[in-house]
C-alpha cells in the first residue's frame, strides 16, 4: 500500500460517511501511545498543535503552528495546502470560514482541553470519526514498513552500543541520555529509551539518577523513530555473570515469545498473540503473573501515525492482515529473577510474522 | 520557541534538596494560598510537554505520561503518576511527595480527594487547559457543577516569572551548559563537519554536563527558516543559523546563534541590536520600546519571521514560558528572566538571529547568556 493509496481509502470512507470534511487534531506533544491522524493524512510530524483537513473533493489542507514552520510543511507535504498560523484554532477558522458542514473529527480526545474547547466551541456540530482515518491505517504503507526496518536496525545498533558503554557507576539516566544521543548519530530522530536497572526490577520504568552496580539486570525498550516511524527492541542485560537460574527463566520467556510469533497469522486475531504467549507461562505456574499489576498486554502498535492494530492483549478482536506492524514482546516479572525484556517488532506477511530484527533476543552479559 | 517534542523525556531530573530545599516549596505553596485565599485545595496537572507548575510546585517531571499532584492547603500532597503501581519506585526520586498512586481513575481520585476537604470547598486547578480533553471533561463531570473551582495559572505564572537566589543559581548553571553546548557547535563548524554532526557536537556537549534536555533546530537556507534535527544531513553550511536550549536541573537556556568562516554583516548587526535590547531590559521596560530599538536598528533589513512577532519571552521553567513580549504593553519586571532575541533578512533572502539570556534587576541588568560578549 503506498500512501497515496491509503488516502484515497480514507476519502472513500469520508465519501461513504455522512460529513462533508474530516477534521484530524494533534496537539505536536508526540508520544509512543499517542496517535496522530494528522501524520496518518499528511506525512507532516508537527512542531506544534496542528490540524488536517479532508474535504469531499479528496483536497487537504494543514494548519501548521508556529507558522515559521510552514514552509518545512510546504516541502514535505506538496500536494496540500499550507496555512501557516500562530493558533491553531484561528488558523482553522480562516480555513473553514463560517462552514457549518457535517464535520468529522480524529484525534479530539487526546488534545489538551484548551484547544479541545476552542475547537468544539469553534465546530460544535462535529462527530467522533476517528476510525475513518484509522482503520485504513491498519497497515502500513510500503514506505513506513521500510522505515520501521531502518529504525529495527537503529535500534539493533543501539543495543550493540549498550553493550560497549553500560558500566556499573554510571547512572540510568546517563545511560538512557547517551542512547538516545547515539540513535541520532545514526539517523534517528527521536528514541523512546525507556531503561532501568537493578537487582530485581518490578517493571521497566523511565530512567532516574540511580547508579547501577555489578549484578544488576539492565531491562531497556530501544525505540527509535526513523522519518516518523518507530521500530522498538526489548532486551535484557546483565551487568556482570548470569545466573543458571537467570538463563533458565529467560530462556522460557524467549520461548513464550516465538510461541507468539507462531500464533500471528493472517485472519487470527491480536488477543490469539497474547494468548499463546501465556499458554507457556502458564504451563510453568505462573498465570498469576500474566494479568495487571505485571503484565498489561504482550506488545502494541507502532506510530507515530497509526498505533493500530493496538495492543497484544487478549481483548483486542483486530483480525490481522498482511502488512500490519506491531511489537510482540512478552516483558514478563518473574518472582525468582525479576521483570526481563524481550521482544521484537513484527511485520504480518501471508505466511505469518516476521521480526525485523537481525538478531532476535538473548540475554546478554557485560563482563566486568 | 518551540521545538520537536520528544516522546520520552530523557535525563537527570531526580530531586536534590540541596539545589532547591524543601523550605522553597513550602514557600512557594505559602504563595499560592495568598492568591487563592479561600481555597481549600489545588489539583496540578503536568505532562512531558507542559509541565512548568507542577515541575514549580513540587520538582516532579512526568517523563512518561502524565501526572496530578493533589496538594491540601493543610496536610501532606500526594501524587498521581501514570502508569501502573509498579512504575512508583522510578518515580521516588523526583519529587519530595513521599505519597505516590498510579493516575488510573484519576478523575474520581481528585474529587474524592477534594470533597475531604473538610468544607473548603473551593479548588485552585491548575495545568487544566493542558490535560487531555477526555481527562478534564472526566474531572469535571466527577467534581460536580456545584464545585467551586478557581483557575490559578495567570498568577502562579507571574510568580514564576520571578526567579529566587537559587533559582538563578540554576539558571546560571543552565548557561555554562548552553555555553558548553554552543562551544563545541562553533567547533564543529570551523572544523567543516557537516550540519548533523554540528549538532550532534553541541548536544552531547550538553548531555556531558548533565543536561536534562536539549533541543535543537537548524537552517540549511542562510538563515532563513529553521527546522528540526531528521535525517542526517552530510551538507556543510556557511554561515551556519542555529537554535539550541538545554534544560539543566529543570531550568531551561536557550541561544540563536550563527557561525560564519567570514566577517558576516548580518550577524553583526543582529548581535549589535541585541545588545541593545538587553541592555534595556529594566523594570518597567516596555515590550513596545523593545520593539522600538530593533526598528531603530534594523536599517533596511526586513525583520525575522521568528523575530518578527515577539522579542522574546520570559525563560526558566518552560522554553516558551509566558510572558511572550508581544503586547504593546507588556513590560519587564525586577527578578524576572528573558530570552531577548533579534533577527533580520537581508535583500539576498539570508537571514540571521541573534539571542541573549538577561536577569532584570534592580540595577543594570545581568546577561546570563552569553556568559561573555554578544556576537
Amino acid at each position: 500500500m503506498t500512501f497515496e493509496q491509503r488516502l484515497a481509502a480514507i476519502h472513500a470512507g469520508l465519501a461513504a460517511s455522512p460529513f462533508d470534511c474530516l477534521i484530524a487534531l494533534h496537539d505536536g506533544g508526540h508520544f509512543i501511545e499517542k496517535p496522530d491522524p494528522v501524520m496518518v493524512l499528511t506525512g507532516f510530524k508537527a512542531l506544534g498543535p496542528v490540524i488536517a483537513l479532508l474535504d469531499r473533493s479528496g483536497a487537504v489542507s494543514l494548519v501548521v503552528t508556529p507558522s515559521w514552520d510552514a514552509e518545512r510543511a510546504s516541502e514535505i507535504c506538496p500536494n496540500v495546502a499550507i496555512i501557516g498560523a500562530d493558533d491553531v484554532i484561528a488558523g482553522l477558522e480562516k480555513a473553514i470560514g463560517a462552514s457549518r458542514a457535517a464535520v468529522g473529527v480524529a484525534g479530539l480526545s487526546a488534545l489538551p482541553y484548551g484547544i479541545a474547547r476552542r475547537f468544539v466551541d469553534l465546530v460544535p456540530q462535529a462527530q467522533a470519526a476517528d476510525s475513518i482515518i484509522f482503520a485504513p491505517a491498519r497497515r502500513k504503507t510500503e514506505a513506513e514498513l521500510a522505515h520501521a526496518r531502518e529504525a529495527t536496525r537503529i535500534a539493533e545498533l543501539g543495543y550493540k552500543h549498550l553493550l560497549d558503554v553500560a558500566h556499573p557507576g554510571m547512572s540510568e539516566d546517563e545511560l538512557a541520555a547517551e542512547l538516545r544521543w547515539h540513535s541520532k548519530s545514526l539517523g534517528a530522530e527521536d528514541n523512546f529509551v525507556l531503561l532501568c536497572a537493578g537487582p530485581h526490577n518490578k517493571a521497566v520504568a523511565p530512567s532516574n539518577g540511580r547508579r547501577m552496580q555489578g549484578g544488576d539486570t539492565i531491562v531497556c525498550e530501544i525505540t527509535p523513530s526513523y522519518k516518523g516511524q518507530l521500530a522498538q527492541i526489548c532486551r535484557t542485560i546483565v551487568l556482570g555473570d548470569a545466573s543458571a537460574l537467570l538463563r533458565r527463566k529467560y530462556d522460557l520467556v524467549v520461548s513464550s515469545m516465538q510461541a507468539g510469533f507462531a500464533a500471528a497469522k493472517p485472519g487470527a486475531k491480536m488477543g490469539d498473540i497474547c494468548r499463546a504467549i501465556n499458554t507457556v507461562l502458564e504451563a510453568e505456574g505462573y498465570a498469576e503473573f500474566c494479568y495487571p499489576p505485571h503484565i498489561r498486554r504482550r506488545g502494541h502498535g507502532l506510530g507515530f501515525g497509526s498505533i493500530e492494530p493496538g495492543d497484544v492483549a487478549l481483548d483486542n478482536d483486530i483480525v490481522l492482515e498482511p502488512d500490519m506492524l506491531f511489537m510482540i514482546h512478552p516483558n514478563q516479572y518473574l518472582p525468582e529473577t525479576g521483570y526481563l525484556l524481550c521482544g521484537e517488532p513484527a511485520v504480518l506477511t501471508p505466511q505469518g510474522a516476521q521480526a525485523l530484527t537481525r538478531q532476535q533476543a538473548t540475554l546478554a552479559e557485560i563482563a566486568l | 520557541m518551540q521545538t520537536m517534542h520528544p516522546t520520552l523525556l530523557i535525563g537527570p531530573g531526580d530531586w536534590d534538596a540541596r539545589q532547591i530545599p524543601r523550605s522553597e516549596y513550602d514557600e512557594r505553596l505559602a504563595a499560592l494560598w495568598r492568591d487563592h485565599e479561600s481555597a481549600g485545595g489545588a489539583i496540578v496537572y503536568g505532562d512531558s510537554r507542559d509541565h512548568a507548575a507542577l515541575f514549580y510546585l513540587t520538582h516532579f517531571t512526568p517523563k512518561l505520561e502524565g501526572a496530578i499532584a493533589l496538594i491540601p492547603r493543610r496536610g501532606e500532597a500526594q501524587m498521581l503518576i501514570g502508569g501502573g503501581p509498579n512504575m512508583l519506585p522510578a518515580a521516588r526520586p523526583l519529587t519530595f511527595i513521599s505519597a505516590l498512586a498510579p493516575l488510573r481513575d484519576a478523575a474520581k481520585t481528585a474529587a474524592d480527594w477534594a470533597r475531604d476537604l473538610n468544607g473548603e470547598t473551593s479548588l485552585v486547578l491548575l495545568g487544566g487547559n493542558a490535560m487531555p480533553n477526555r481527562l478534564r471533561r472526566a474531572l469535571d463531570l466527577a467534581l460536580g457543577a456545584g464545585a467551586r473551582i478557581e483557575g490559578g495559572d495567570t498568577a502562579l505564572r507571574a510568580r514564576m516569572r520571578r526567579k529566587s537566589p537559587r533559582e538563578m543559581q540554576i539558571l546560571r548553571a543552565s548557561c555554562a551548559t548552553l555555553d558548553a553546548a554552543v562551544a563545541a557547535l562553533r567547533d564543529a563548524a570551523r572544523s567543516n563537519k557537516s550540519i548533523t554532526d554540528c549538532i550532534l557536537a553541541a548536544e552531547h556537549a550538553a548531555l556531558e554536563r548533565d543536561a536534562q534536555d536539549v533541543r535543537s533546530l537548524f537552517s540549511l537556507d542562510g538563515g532563513r527558516t529553521l527546522r528540526p534535527f531528521d535525517v542526517p544531513i552530510a551538507a556543510r553550511i556557511d554561515p551556519l543559523q542555529a537554535y539550541v536550549a538545554v534544560r539543566h536541573g529543570g531550568y531551561w537556556a536557550e541561544a540563536f546563534v550563527r557561525i560564519a568562516a567570514q566577517h558576516d554583516e548580518l550577524q553583526a548587526k543582529a548581535g549589535s541590536v541585541v545588545r541593545a535590547i538587553a541592555a534595556e531590559a529594566k523594570p518597567g521596560t516596555s515590550a513596545q520600546r523593545l520593539r522600538e530599538i530593533i526598528e531603530e536598528g534594523r536599517g533596511g533589513l526586513r525583520v525575522h519571521q521568528l523575530a518578527d512577532r515577539t522579542c522574546g519571552s520570559s525563560i526558566g521553567l518552560s522554553l516558551d514560558e509566558a510572558l511572550l513580549l508581544t503586547a504593546d504593553d507588556v513590560a519587564l519586571e525586577q527578578g524576572e528572566t528573558y530570552s531577548l532575541r533579534a533577527g533580520f533578512i537581508d535583500a539576498a533572502g539570508a537571514g540571521a538571529i541573534a539571542s541573549a539570556m538577561v536577569h532584570v534587576t534592580g540595577n543594570d541588568p545581568q546577561l546570563l547568556w552569553p556568559t561573555n560578549e554578544i556576537t
